[in-house]
């Protein structure tokens, strides 16, 4: 079979001595199926399309490692722009590039140093893609700091199947980095475990209490919350608080220092203020490049069969030497994206909706900000339009049982999340 | 007062960045995100670090994107050779074929440089064996040497230049083929004091210093002001309802089942209103009040160190350090010193507060006598970062590189315990034999040869084995850009943590397998 005529024009001799080792033949552990030589190189390099989310931390790394394993139609999506903080891993920028959007920048730096790799960037949000354009992809690559955007793409790729289309079924492999530590899967929608089975395995984000803030102070943390959620909004009335802004950092800053201060707390700093408001997250580029290399590697191998695939989840902890862990995370029967069961849930005959919404908050698999939840017959309570909302708030205050029998149905939904929530609610 | 000042500043370096009040500097802006890793301490010992690193491979350049984008000090890349077609396809520090025929060390540090103007970088295009030859104190000039898939025999004389200077650099050894890859960092010593361990210090409920007995229990909970009692600290509560349990228990601690469950009750029984959460939380960390503060195996290991036995003023300071820590735990109440972090709890500001002065105040006063302890001078900022992290001191005693092959003992030890993992370094050894006979292929049967004229004769290899080296015959030279960048990541992050001396490195061979994605280290110990 003759190597197709588009990469003809940017391929060298011997362009491809290295990656051709493994596509011109197997390995002890390789798939049978895999058609070792030209075959596989063809579909790699011109007709392969990759879809990468995130051109940051992880995907400056992934977009790299894609163009020099061959693939050459590669997209990115990015809705940021590059903050000076970037500089010390994203390397695809420089310090000219300083508010620039990421996805472009990156998408030039790649064309112009790996030739004959096309990279088109869209400099926006996931949503504003619609089914037809994640159809388009063969794989997706997501290198995110955001749960949200995960559970997105995670929920859109699952409702994106069609069992009578199997091209509909696009492997996701996900990224994560924190500091020395990270994790990288393989998620095939509606086969494995997906992004929603996990949800529990994530920490729980550190909350302080309203009270101890406004009367109970101990540590500078709390000084910093008291500033940003109590006094910010109490002087500055509607105007909103940006928290890559340095001068709204410097009075967030000085008024936490103030209360510190007061209260003999010690350790409120600029930089603290600024870790605490904006909840950063340490990172590196070497952790970085350990996660995009495991990821780029998957959809290498899947792309290619030339080697079997990660099942199905990777953890890394780099802290005291490099520990990792390999291992099948399982498929839950009650996932609200991926398994057909409705999630049970026991609660007191005397919890009120208001206690319910609040249950679903805090629970660890659920992660579910501002619910409306209906039945199949009426709606319980709605967030939004505010017509709807101000109708069903009386709702807050009754019982749950008042309004669903037990092993009743409760369908719980968000616009952040493009799936809905089924609960069967017993009572004790 | 003087000394406390000095503390808090102190913690703040160490827990925040470089600045402390207003706005920070443009340079702290670039590093944040690390700096929240290993603080100002961490990022000036890379800035005065000097790393070699031979060969313009694609792994080589990978480990060295990471290392100049977080601000090394100076790196030269080592390689006189020309950029070939292939270099040019695998290695993104080359441009492509405009850098065909260029010299690669030149065109690599040129891109990699572009990633960070404060990081100093040189090609050299010198051969390493004649360095060897000729002027080898060059190489004892540098922090850390990295070679990548060097060959065996000008490998050897390096690893035994660098291993005969008891401080020279630490030598990391890179192979890989494939899918496959493996690192180990010869060294003879490595000492880390800020091994940021996720065990905290003891609070030393079981064993109260002075000031926290005598504010426990000169508490009138009875007659206390229902809002103060429902404020009191855990920590207070607990150091209390041991005391008493104390009194009539012989002085004895609870033991038994029973014994535990009966004094989690009692704590339940001094609360004046159900919902007083202080009391459930002391009730949720009553295990403090039997868990035995003493030192450490870990770190009571490190005082059986030849080391201690022959301190002179000249020793580093780290065991001079370790043989105070040793004289400190002599002393009651046989503990570590106490450190002054105190975790969040229920708790009003003040009784917060006035707890945290406590234990500051009896943390300075522990750490006093520690220096006093101490033989020479050294340094009060050295000192008080080794009392606040005493309890995960590590000290790893290094190997020279290419031991464990001379060692079939060893070597059977390994495939005992790790054989998948040792399976990977025997082919990568075997691989790198054979590559030094130049011969025309390389075949399954022939690095099965090599692999087992390592062992003892007629030792069985595991199955993992056939896996490894199908893998490394299948791809003998291919040096894949992702096992590339993997490699670069977990290179780069040993020796940031080898520079400064923060976190732990591995202390062995670490193995990489990216047909099924796992990392593993080679035990034979």
């Amino acid at each position: 079979m003759a190597t197709a005529s588009s990469s003809q024009n940017t391929d060298w001799q011997d362009r491809y001595y290295h990656i051709d080792q493994v596509l011109d033949k197997p390995g002890p552990r390789t798939d049978p199926a895999f058609l070792a030589g030209d075959g596989v190189k063809d579909f790699l390099r011109n007709q392969a399309k990759i879809l990468v989310i995130g051109a940051g931390g992880l995907g400056c790394e992934i977009l790299a490692n894609l163009a020099l394993t061959g693939f050459k139609d590669i997209h990115v999506i990015d809705m940021d722009t590059i903050d000076i903080s970037n500089l010390n891993r994203q390397f695809l920028f420089r310090t000219k590039d300083v508010g620039k959007p990421k996805a472009t920048v990156a998408a030039e730096f790649i064309m112009k140093r790996v030739p004959g790799v096309k990279v088109t960037p869209y400099f926006g949000k996931i949503q504003d893609k619609d089914d037809d354009y994640y159809m388009q992809f063969n794989l997706v690559i997501c290198g995110l700091d955001s749960v949200e955007a995960r559970r997105w793409m995670n929920a859109t790729l699952v409702n994106l199947v069609d069992p009578e289309n199997p091209e509909s079924l696009k492997p996701l492999i996900d990224g994560g980095t924190e500091g020395f530590k990270g994790q990288a899967r393989v998620i095939l929608p509606t086969i494995t475990s997906c992004y929603e089975c996990s949800l529990d395995m994530l920490n729980k984000p550190t909350a302080f209490p309203i009270c101890t803030i406004a009367n109970t102070p101990r540590l500078p943390e709390h000084c910093i919350e008291w500033a940003s959620v109590l006094e910010w909004p109490r002087v500055h009335g509607d105007k909103k608080l940006d928290t890559d802004d340095p001068e709204h950092i410097s009075w967030l800053y000085n008024v936490a220092s103030a209360r510190a201060k007061e209260f003999n707390i010690e350790g409120v700093t600029w930089s603290s203020t600024q870790g605490v408001v904006k909840n950063i997250i340490p990172a590196i580029a070497s952790t970085n490049a350990i996660i995009s290399a495991a990821c780029c590697n998957e959809a290498f191998k899947i792309a290619t069969s030339s080697a079997a695939y990660l099942n199905n989840y990777f953890m890394l902890i780099g802290t005291d030497g490099v520990y990792s862990y390999t291992f099948e995370h399982t498929k839950r029967d009650d996932c609200p994206v991926c398994g057909g069961d409705s999630l049970e849930l026991s609660i007191s005959s005397e919890f009120t909706v208001e206690q319910l919404i609040d249950l679903l908050v805090e629970k660890q698999d659920i992660q579910i900000k501002k619910p409306s939840l209906s039945t199949p017959t009426s709606q319980i309570y709605l967030q939004a339009p505010p017509q709807l909302e101000a109708s069903t708030r009386p709702n807050l205050a009754k019982k749950v049982s008042e309004l669903v029998p037990p092993e009743g149905e409760v369908t719980v939904t968000a616009s952040t999340l493009p799936f809905s929530l089924s609960l069967r609610i017993t009572y004790t | 007062m003087k000394q406390a000042m000095s503390e808090s500043q102190d913690i703040e370096i160490a827990t925040t960045a470089i600045v402390t009040d207003g706005q920070p500097d443009s340079k702290t802006r670039r590093y944040d995100r690390q700096l929240r890793l290993w603080a100002a301490s961490g990022q000036s010992a890379l800035e005065n670090a000097r790393i070699l690193v031979i060969s313009g491979s694609a792994t080589s350049t990978s480990i060295l994107k990471n290392l100049v984008l977080p601000g090394i000090g100076h790196f030269t890349i080592l390689d006189p050779a020309n950029v070939t077609p292939a270099d040019a396809g695998n290695n993104f520090f080359l441009e492509g074929p405009d850098s065909i025929g260029k010299s690669r060390a030149g065109e690599a540090v040129r891109l990699l440089g572009e990633l960070n103007d404060s990081v100093e970088g040189v090609a050299d295009t010198s051969s390493l064996e004649d360095i060897l030859a000729k002027n080898p104190d060059y190489l004892l000039g540098f922090t850390v040497v990295i070679a990548c898939n060097l060959e065996n025999e000008v490998l050897e004389k390096l690893a035994t230049l660098l291993w005969e200077e008891e401080a020279g650099p630490a030598l990391v050894v890179v192979r890989s083929a494939g899918f496959l890859a493996e690192f180990f960092i010869q060294f003879h010593e490595h000492a880390v004091i800020e091994s940021h361990s996720e065990i905290a210090p003891s609070l030393r409920i079981d064993k109260p210093f002075p000031a926290l007995l005598e504010y426990a229990t000169s508490l009138d909970l009875a007659g206390m002001d229902p809002t103060d009692h429902s404020h009191i600290p855990y920590v207070v509560i607990l150091v209390r309802a041991l005391e008493d349990w104390k009194k009539s228990h012989g002085g004895l601690p609870p033991q038994t089942y029973a014994e535990k469950k009966s004094f989690k009750q009692g704590i339940q029984s001094m609360k004046l209103k159900y919902d007083e959460e202080n009391f459930d939380e002391a009730e949720s960390q009553a295990y403090r009040c039997w868990t035995d503060t003493s030192v450490p195996s870990d770190i009571s290991k490190l005082f059986q160190d030849p080391a201690l036995s022959s301190l002179t003023p000249t020793s580093a300071p780290f065991y001079h350090l370790v043989d105070a820590l040793r004289r400190f735990t002599q002393e009651p109440p046989h503990t570590l010193p106490l450190t002054s972090a105190l975790p969040d709890m229920k708790a009003s500001t003040e009784s917060y507060i006035h707890l945290q002065t406590l234990y500051k105040t009896r943390a300075e006063e522990e750490k006093k006598r520690f220096t006093e302890l101490l033989d020479v001078p050294l340094d009060d900022a050295l000192v008080d970062t080794f009392v606040r992290n005493a309890h995960g001191l590590k000290l790893l005693k290094g190997k020279k590189w290419g031991a464990l092959d001379r060692d079939p003992g060893d070597l059977l030890k390994a495939l005992a315990t790790t054989p998948k993992e040792l399976a990977i370094h025997l082919s990568l050894s075997a691989l790198a034999s054979i590559s030094a006979k130049h011969e025309p292929a390389i075949t399954v049967e022939a690095l099965t040869a090599e692999a087992q004229a390592l062992l003892p004769p007629g030792t069985e290899l595991p199955d993992e084995f056939d896996d490894a080296v199908g893998e490394i015959a299948r791809a003998p030279t291919a040096d894949l850009p992702n096992t590339a960048a993997l490699l670069g990541g977990l290179v780069a992050q040993e020796v940031i943590k080898v520079i400064t001396k923060q976190y732990v490195p591995i202390e062995s061979y670490c193995t990489v397998d990216l047909v099924e994605t796992w990392t593993g280290v080679v035990k034979f110990a």
